[in-house]
């Protein structure tokens, strides 16, 4: 049965690969390649530090704590993108819980990833290897490592099947995915404030983890050769009860799972709803509010498409903390890109839900008017959070001179990314997955292409579009301040134009390719 | 990129008469070269109840999605109320009320937030379409369901309210591809009801169903739909002939009268 599961995990990596089209293979050549080059590069360092004794442990005990973290948040941010994390697929199959476990324990093993960190792990049983004769103990220590990440995070996202299933877990999801990128970028301007300062602290810290349960196996071969039979023993006891207790809780929560209907998700229905408004779609500006109104009220409703929102406050007021300088102020630029980004794909996004608006109406002053509301969606909140942007780095930082040409420069990359956002979601509409199991995946497979290529496109047009604001700040930051003005003045000159000119090229391409719009996008509905 | 498309190729033909509410003339689909919708040509009689039926493939929803400019005909000419879909959509999608099978609808509206944003999306005033909707969930035995969000609706309740919308700009002809596929007796007694209702006061209703049972029991016509063509029109009684039902007679119009259930032995013989 456990080989059964083996061919089952190989089948379906394999399969995925043998479905793609030539590009998509490729694509999974380069990704194999990129991930076996990072594994090799961590596994080449903590081989390095093989001789640096002092080192070797409490950074490999981290780098186990991190992975084991790493395994547990993987599946609740990306939960769906492995079939077999969730284990009421097997719910109809006459196996008992302790064989679907050992069958699930070595599917766990097989796949990219698995690969990738057994090649980081052979490089920390080299590191953690003083004298080669330690060295089978320190790779049985990083076997355990591996089991123990893979037991671990099963039992979490088997405790969590049910829940993610639900638009209420999926905001959990969504929760622990910024605060992993909140956790990022305040480590990030931590170390730029404390660069060239004293680093025991950090190293403090690693040696705190080696007490924990992943980081103990990091000590056991040092112990072993120091003849610390104390310290040994104390490390082996903490990384086998830690194991012991990983396995039952995945042991009860599989039982629990193959037996618990899944939740429903009545319990996130919003207390209050009301109308979308008062607009009536008798004119481009009550088609505009209409559609407004509609897209900000699922924007709010819907997890999916409130992180990416979240992210763009983050890059807005958090990311130039990070710069250096009194060019912080003109690092709000990227959030602003990301906030026109935010109409990337509108007709994608309710997947088939397209058609309710391909049979109402066929005009194009309708048409016109519902690509100006999916842009009035994002360019309200957009400059809103810019302004709060610019504010926050005048108020911290000062440079207060610097804020037209700032200002200029935000707001002709968000115009410029905004209506290229609106054409190329009606000329390189993509499919999204509807069944929505990872927040983020994006597109379906076959369309990645697709997709990357859209995302790219709108960036490249807003920074095209504020390419005239840039000459302004180079002028503002080098010859005087009041040079800024001009950034504005070449945002109203080229940014509103070129926004204007794609919103209506937009809506000409949606009007006249409606059915191959909706041909494309339905494909999310079975992804 | 996607392609770049005209309207397609149409022949000459001659306008539907007035008392026709749905013609097709010559209406044809290809993929990869195999015709799914071979040049089919059906008139539906103005204030008719029409059921078309076919077994699965036959290309019912092709052929419907076409009449509701979902999907661009390779050839030939789809006509509503006596406009022609394809070449004056603005006014032929005034005058049609669609029930696609199987696409989403915005998941994250409830069904009273749906309603009136599409009812003010067709561009009637806030007031009426406010009104319609009170009248439309109420007969529809929708109520019940308050704020809850069309994501969590059955399949039941998600045709009701399709329909709803469906209706909420009073057209004069609704196409319906399997409405009552999957519903309850309870909400598809609902369906039958409104959509009686519907054709008594003078519109015309074409649906698509699997279910011969209940053509013949709700459809004043009937067109049988089998490898893409129409292998029988015509009223109820007409097509159904000497037959004693409509499913006999639906299945040796396509040919599957002579088709057993097999030989399965082994599932009469083995009990594990």
């Amino acid at each position: 049965m456990v080989a059964l599961f083996a061919r089952l995990k190989w089948s379906l990596t394999t399969g995925r690969v043998r479905a793609a089209p030539t590009r998509g293979k490729v694509a999974v050549a380069l990704g194999l390649a990129f991930g076996l080059l990072i594994s090799g590069l961590l596994a080449a360092t903590f081989i390095a530090l093989r001789t640096e004794t002092d080192l070797a442990v409490p950074v490999i005990g981290s780098f186990f704590t991190g992975q084991l973290l790493a395994w547990m948040l993987a599946p609740l941010i990306a939960f769906g993108v492995d079939e077999t994390i969730d284990p009421r697929r097997f719910a109809l199959l006459p196996l008992r819980p302790a064989v679907l476990q050992r069958g699930l324990l070595v599917s766990s093993l097989i796949g990219y990833l698995p690969v990738f960190n057994m090649v980081v792990l052979v490089g920390a049983a080299i590191g953690l290897s003083r004298r080669w004769d330690v060295l089978p103990v320190a790779a049985l220590a990083c076997a355990v490592q591996m089991v123990t990440c893979v037991v671990c995070s099963r039992a979490a996202s088997t405790s969590m099947a049910t829940l993610m299933s639900s638009r209420r877990g999926r905001d959990l999801g969504m929760a622990v995915g910024i605060a992993v990128v909140v956790a990022y970028t305040g480590g990030s301007i931590l170390l730029n404030t404390q660069r060239g300062g004293d680093p025991t602290g950090a190293l403090g810290t690693a040696r705190a983890l080696l007490w924990g349960p992943p980081g103990a196996l990091a000590v056991v071969p040092g112990a072993l050769l120091d003849g610390a039979t104390g310290r040994l023993i104390i490390a082996v006891g903490t990384a086998t009860l830690f194991l012991l207790l990983c396995w039952w809780w995945w042991h009860a929560a599989l039982r629990r799972s193959l037996v618990t209907t899944p939740s429903t998700t009545a319990g996130s229905t919003p207390a209050r709803a009301g109308d979308l408004g008062s607009a009536v779609a008798s004119s481009v500006r009550g088609t505009a509010l209409l559609v407004a109104a509609r897209d900000l009220r699922l924007a709010w409703r819907d997890p999916i498409r409130r992180l990416p929102w979240i992210v763009v406050v983050l890059f807005a007021v958090a990311w130039p903390f990070v710069v250096q300088g009194e060019g912080a102020i003109f690092a709000v630029v990227l959030g602003s890109l990301l906030a026109g980004a935010q109409t990337a794909n509108h007709l994608g996004v309710e997947g088939s839900g397209i058609w309710l608006h391909l049979v109402a109406y066929a005009d194009s002053m309708r048409a016109r008017g519902e690509m100006l509301g999916h842009a009035a969606a994002s360019l309200g909140p957009g400059i809103a959070i810019i302004a709060a942007g610019l504010a926050v780095q005048v108020a911290t930082r000062g440079h207060a001179d610097l804020l037209p040409a700032a200002a200029g420069l935000c707001l002709s990359a968000l115009l410029g990314a905004l209506g290229a956002a609106c054409w190329l979601s009606a000329e390189l509409p993509y499919a999204m997955p509807q069944s929505r199991t990872s927040i983020f995946t994006s597109s379906v497979a076959g369309q990645k292409g697709r997709s990357a290529g859209a995302a790219l496109a709108v960036l490249g047009v807003g920074a095209a579009t504020a390419s005239p604001a840039i000459g302004a700040v180079v002028a503002a930051v080098t010859v005087d301040p009041a040079w800024g003005w001009l950034a504005l003045v070449a945002a109203l000159v080229c940014g509103v134009p070129v926004f204007v000119g794609l919103v209506l090229l937009g809506a000409r391409r949606y009007l006249a390719r409606g059915p191959e719009i909706l041909a494309v996008v339905s494909a999310g509905d079975r992804a | 990129m996607l392609p770049e498309t005209d309207l397609p190729a149409y022949p000459d033909s001659v306008a539907p008469p007035a008392v026709v509410a749905v013609a097709l003339r010559g209406l044809t689909k290809q993929y990869r070269g195999r015709a799914v919708v071979d040049h089919i040509g059906l008139d539906v009689p103005r204030g008719s109840f029409f059921g078309l039926v076919g077994p699965n493939g036959a290309g019912k929803t092709t052929t419907l999605s076409m009449v509701t400019g979902l999907l661009r005909p390779d050839a030939g000419r789809a006509y509503v109320a006596g406009v022609d879909v394809w070449a004056d959509p603005v006014a032929a999608k005034a005058r049609m009320g669609v029930l696609p099978d199987g696409l989403r609808l915005f998941e994250r509206l409830s069904g009273p937030e749906l309603l009136g944003y599409l009812g003010r999306l067709r561009g009637l005033d806030a007031a009426v379409v406010q009104r319609r909707s009170v009248d439309l969930i109420g007969v529809l035995d929708l109520a019940e369901a308050g704020n809850t969000l069309v994501a969590d609706y059955s399949t039941g309740m998600r045709k009701k309210i399709t329909l709803a919308a469906a209706l909420l700009h009073s057209p004069p002809v609704l196409l319906l591809d399997e409405p009552l596929e999957a519903v309850d007796p309870v909400s598809a007694r609902a369906i039958r009801t409104v959509l009686a209702g519907y054709t008594g006061s003078g519109g015309t209703v074409v649906f698509s169903s699997h279910v011969m049972a209940l053509v013949e029991g709700l459809c004043s016509h009937v067109a049988v739909m089998n490898h893409g063509q129409i292998v029988a029109a015509g009223e109820l009684d007409t097509v159904r002939g000497g037959a004693a039902s409509l499913d006999d007679a639906f299945l040796h119009l396509i040919g599957a009268d002579d088709r057993g259930g097999g030989d399965l032995e082994w599932l009469r013989s083995s009990p594990a």
